[in-house]
């Protein structure tokens, strides 16, 4: 049925976007006669480079008969339900952003209006003393879900992998697929109209394609140098223009979670595993230079920082993802800010809708629309969660005031707006943040909604009272069952030894 | 408002739309807090005849805490499984949109893919509706309510009513002024605002009466007295994409058996619907008056009848379309005050329904000074999203037609379609993708069934059904068919059903039991 079809998919990039695109696409498609050839650019990984994974990962690795245990063992990885946000000045109050459920309905009305009701009460505890995962994370230790928290809500985790050994990781799982592997530091790409036609490698090699995948990062080797696709840049709502990388020491415990302190000239996040403590620091170079910046994220790790590098960042979006033959994937489609580690969750996307829209032939214009219409849109919404949280950030100094000075996406500010108003968050397709997400954020930001919805007043007190205890004592009970953290970890390592 | 509590509350319409919000309102909102007054006349007739609805009424049902058969006896109910099209595409053929899944993904891959698959193969597999358990079972006159096993083929589907609109207001009116609801007769003759901030202020009734209110619900049906009327909000015209605007209704006896769904059978200048209910069966000819004369759509409606009618046709006339927002200043329009989509899936309750949710999540607080701008602008986002969506699926209809040489299909098969519309079609084609949104009616099996049953067939499926050996597709295929066909074969009837869940008439003599 795939006559003058698209069967030669070449994938030129490097680390984990060339390795997690050919593994996918290798072992989905090849049962339909698609064959993928890896090109391998240079790394630009060091040991201090850790990737921060959202939840989905877990269902792509799931697809990929990646065995967990195994993966963590191999990376000297870690898990992780979340983020701590810290104001180093003290000044703002901490919250936790976890990626499991926050809080259970009470009487079928959401938690959170039953939380600020019940604020208004004289409750004083914070909105993430309702997450399981979030209380179980601060005190070092796991979730795992069973019948009860499984009815509860969701308890999911994403991870801290070393880079460098996740890439490897990956590329010998490519190795064991049918992908035809090669190595080159350049590429030349040749055109037949306004699509590729093949690639050359350094050493004279050529390789042609039915279908290019353009894993090359920011550098965007063939859909921006190639084709010229233009970028759109987001430099409107962020400021972070500068990222520096570092390792720290590993925690004797691990925790699982990152942190995130905010100081006045940027934050520095600190993601821990068992091999390494990756650190991030994102600055703006107009206010701060990279001495400055390395000295803060020294002092924010509380530790010596080794193997630093700093580089220039640009978040945005290719105008098209998808352009003739190829497609960007990754960094070369959407840069985002930093914060929230969602670089994969990017890569991931568009994996994911490239297989269910993969090309049946080569006439494929209504798969190339609908392919840059849902990346689009699915960039645009987690860019609105990042973009609230620069301008709704509480910290002090000139970063944050910047921060603070941005425009708002106009569907951030109708959230905002809905969110301010009536406690809701505005439902919006192709979310990659939950609504307990986005609640977490506008609470934890300080938020304060003006009003609740009028059912909520239905519930007695008394009721709402002991239903908050029962979700407190629910998750005590719950968190005191759970392995550390640290213990799991090395349960799995003995597992493998 | 203003912090005098209770918030007063008036509906202006006493209609299925108007007794639904009363009814929905007094049950989720405090007395304390809320006060809620709905004014109507018995000399303004309301649009019901027969109505057929969408699986969600039963949520809204099931909300109210309303005994499923008591309902159903108390509005001739019958159930329903889906909606059976006639003669769309080709003149003798038809199709059920049912209210369940076709087939099941296999390997994480839609059924659909690997039905075409086969098929393009050159396997024997059957017409696409034969793997729908809702569609086997309407086809065969069966209901038995769907099974809680998420395993079982048998909860594969949903259901929802056809009953008589009049008679579900009626249920709905004594069931809400039962709980305190004011109810006013009464025909409002003039409309005041406050001067100062332009909001509604009063209405004066034909008696003399003054009603003042801080929240108005306008469910005034078509005339949109208060949204419209006096606060001016303007109005989306959609004439160009569903071109009927009329309709005669006219309920008969039935004839044969008792069908659990409502079918609609294109007509040279529109389409007609058929719903039975447990005591007669509701008709009537939606069509275009650019096509034919009223006259002879109302002599096409009652030639088609499979009685003689009960009573003198009635005509309506609509225009297809919404008003631009449906919640401006203080003034929610809610049903067909809001919006027109003509009949053709059942979505007229079901938008009702939406609203009045939307609207008890939105609520102006009663310590509020004034309408929050925040509030309305977030319901008629909500609102105008379901507005577009369920239009893009009717339009699907009327374009997807085989009646060739006739002028109202030529030109609905050959209009300029909505772009968010040309683009889905141009997905199925290619490949069978389907439509997938988390909002918003329709869900990806109503439109495989459109879609499929109106002759739209994609040229390719996603390659990741190559994943299965060609013959396991097949024996797959084939198991799932022979299940459906067994189970279907253990159901009882429509008609026996009812008589014992909920029968308010006897069905052999069609005389309503006292």
């Amino acid at each position: 049925m795939s006559g003058a079809s698209v069967n030669r998919v070449v994938i030129v990039g490097r680390d984990i976007a060339l390795w997690l695109s050919a593994a996918t696409l290798s072992r989905a498609l090849a049962p339909s006669g698609v064959s993928v050839v890896a090109v391998e650019l240079p790394t630009r990984l060091t040991p201090a480079h850790v990737s921060a994974a959202l939840p989905p990962l877990e269902a792509l690795h799931a697809k990929l008969k990646i065995d967990e245990g195994a993966l963590i063992r191999a990376t000297g990885g870690s898990f992780s339900f979340g983020q701590n946000f810290v104001d180093t000045a003290q000044r703002a109050p901490s919250f936790f952003h976890a990626w499991g459920s926050c809080g259970a309905s009470i009487d079928g009305e959401q938690f959170l209006p039953c939380w600020l009701r019940a604020k208004r009460q004289g409750l004083t505890l914070p909105l993430e003393s309702f997450s399981p995962t979030a209380v179980a994370a601060k005190n070092g230790r796991m979730l795992l879900p069973d019948d009860q928290t499984v009815a509860f809500g969701r308890t999911d985790y994403g991870y801290h992998l070393p880079s460098l050994a996740y890439a490897g990781y990956l590329k010998a799982l490519t190795a064991s697929l049918s992908v035809a592997m090669h190595e080159t530091r350049n590429v030349d790409v040749e055109r037949v109209g306004g699509n590729a036609s093949a690639i050359v490698l350094d050493d004279g090699k050529r390789i042609e394609g039915d279908l290019f995948l353009d894993a090359s990062g920011e550098d965007a080797l063939l859909i921006g140098g190639a084709l010229g696709v233009a970028w759109e840049s987001w430099r409107a709502h962020f400021g972070v223009d500068r990222v520096l990388t570092a390792r720290a020491p590993t925690f004797t415990s691990v925790p699982p979670f990152a942190e995130i302190r905010a100081d006045a000239q940027g934050w520095t996040a600190l993601h821990p595993s068992l091999a390494v403590t990756g650190i991030v620091r994102a600055f703006m170079s107009a206010s701060g230079d990279d001495e400055s910046a390395t000295q803060a994220a020294s002092r924010a790790a509380g530790a010596p920082l080794v193997d630093i590098a700093i580089r220039s960042v640009d978040p945005g979006l290719r105008s098209s993802a998808w352009q003739g033959n190829c497609v960007a994937i990754g960094a070369a489609a959407c840069a985002l800010d930093p914060i929230h580690d969602a670089d994969l969750q990017v890569l991931q996307l568009g994996l994911v809708h490239l297989l269910s829209l993969f090309p049946v032939s080569v006439r494929c214009d209504a798969e190339r629309a609908e392919y840059n219409r849902l990346m689009r849109s699915h960039c645009a919404r987690i860019r609105d969660f990042q973009a609230a949280f620069y301008v709704l950030a509480r910290f002090e100094g000139a970063f944050w005031s910047d921060a603070r000075a941005r425009a708002l996406p106009a569907e951030l500010a109708h959230k905002v707006d809905t969110f301010r108003a009536r406690a809701l968050i505005a439902p919006m397709e192709d979310e990659t943040f939950s609504p307990d997400s986005w609640r977490q954020l506008f609470v934890g930001l300080g938020m304060a909604p003006d009003s609740w919805g009028p059912t909520i007043d239905g519930i007695a007190p008394q009721r709402l009272q002991a239903q908050i205890r029962s979700i407190l004592d629910f998750i005590t009970t719950k968190v005191r069952e759970q392995p550390t953290h640290q213990a799991y970890l090395d349960d799995l390592r003995g597992a493998g030894a | 408002m203003g912090g005098d509590k209770p918030l007063r509350i008036v509906i202006v319409g006493g209609g299925t739309a108007g007794w639904m919000s009363a009814a929905a309102l007094r049950h989720r909102l405090r007395a304390e807090d809320y006060s809620v007054t709905l004014i109507e006349s018995d000399d303004i007739g309301t649009v019901g005849v027969g109505e057929a609805t969408l699986p969600h009424i039963k949520l809204f049902n099931d909300m109210l805490g309303l005994d499923e058969a008591h309902f159903m006896r108390e509005t001739r109910a019958t159930f329903k499984l889906g909606i059976e099209f006639r003669d769309w595409d080709k003149a003798g053929e038809g199709y059920i949109h049912p209210f369940g899944a076709f087939g099941e993904p296999w390997g994480g891959v839609e059924f659909q893919h690997h039905w075409l698959r086969a098929k393009l193969a050159g396997y024997a597999v059957d017409p696409l509706q034969d793997y729908s358990y809702a569609v086997v079972a309407a086809r065969n006159n069966k209901f038995e309510f769907p099974n809680g096993d998420k395993s079982s083929i048998r909860s594969t589907y949903s259901y929802a009513y056809h009953f008589d609109a009049g008679l579900y207001a009626a249920f709905l009116r004594a069931w809400a002024t039962e709980r305190g609801v004011r109810r006013i007769e009464g025909q409002v003759s003039q409309i005041e605002r406050n001067g100062e901030t332009g909001d509604i202020a009063e209405l004066l009734l034909k008696s003399g009466e003054r009603i003042a209110g801080d929240l108005f619900i306008d469910c005034s049906g078509f005339r949109s007295l208060l949204l419209s009327g006096v606060l001016g909000v303007g109005w989306q015209d959609w004439t160009h994409w569903l071109p009927c605007d009329r309709a005669y209704a006219a309920p008969c006896k039935r004839a044969g058996a008792l069908t659990p769904y409502t079918r609609a059978t294109a007509r040279k200048a529109g389409w007609m619907w058929r719903i039975p209910l447990q005591h007669r069966v509701g008709n009537g000819y939606v069509f275009s008056s650019k096509f034919i004369s009223d006259d002879d759509a109302r002599a096409a409606l009652l030639g088609c009848l499979e009685n003689p009618a009960l009573a003198e046709p009635r005509l309506l006339r609509f225009s297809p379309g919404r008003r631009v927002a449906s919640w401006s200043a203080n003034c929610i329009a809610i049903g067909l005050a809001s919006g027109f989509l003509e009949p053709l899936e059942s979505t007229s309750i079901f938008l009702v329904q939406a609203a009045v949710t939307d609207l008890i999540d939105l609520m102006p607080k009663p310590d509020a000074a004034r309408v929050d701008p925040r509030l309305s602008a977030e319901f008629n986002r909500l609102t105008e999203m379901q507005y577009d969506r369920v239009r893009d699926f009717l339009v699907l209809h009327y374009f997807a037609n085989g009646r060739v040489g006739e002028p109202l299909w030529d030109y609905v098969r050959t209009m300029p379609l909505p772009d968010t519309l040309m683009h889905k079609l141009e997905l199925f084609r290619s490949r069978a993708v389907l439509p997938n949104y988390q909002f918003g009616l329709f869900a990806r099996d109503s439109w495989l069934s459109v879609l499929v049953g109106q002759g739209v067939m994609p040229e390719r499926y996603d390659r990741l059904a190559d994943a299965f050996a060609l013959e396991a597709t097949e024996e797959k295929l084939n198991d799932f068919r022979d299940r459906v066909s067994w189970n279907v074969e253990a159901m009882s009837t429509q008609a026996d059903f009812i008589a014992n869940y909920c029968g308010a008439v006897d069905m052999m003599t069609e005389e309503a039991v006292a």
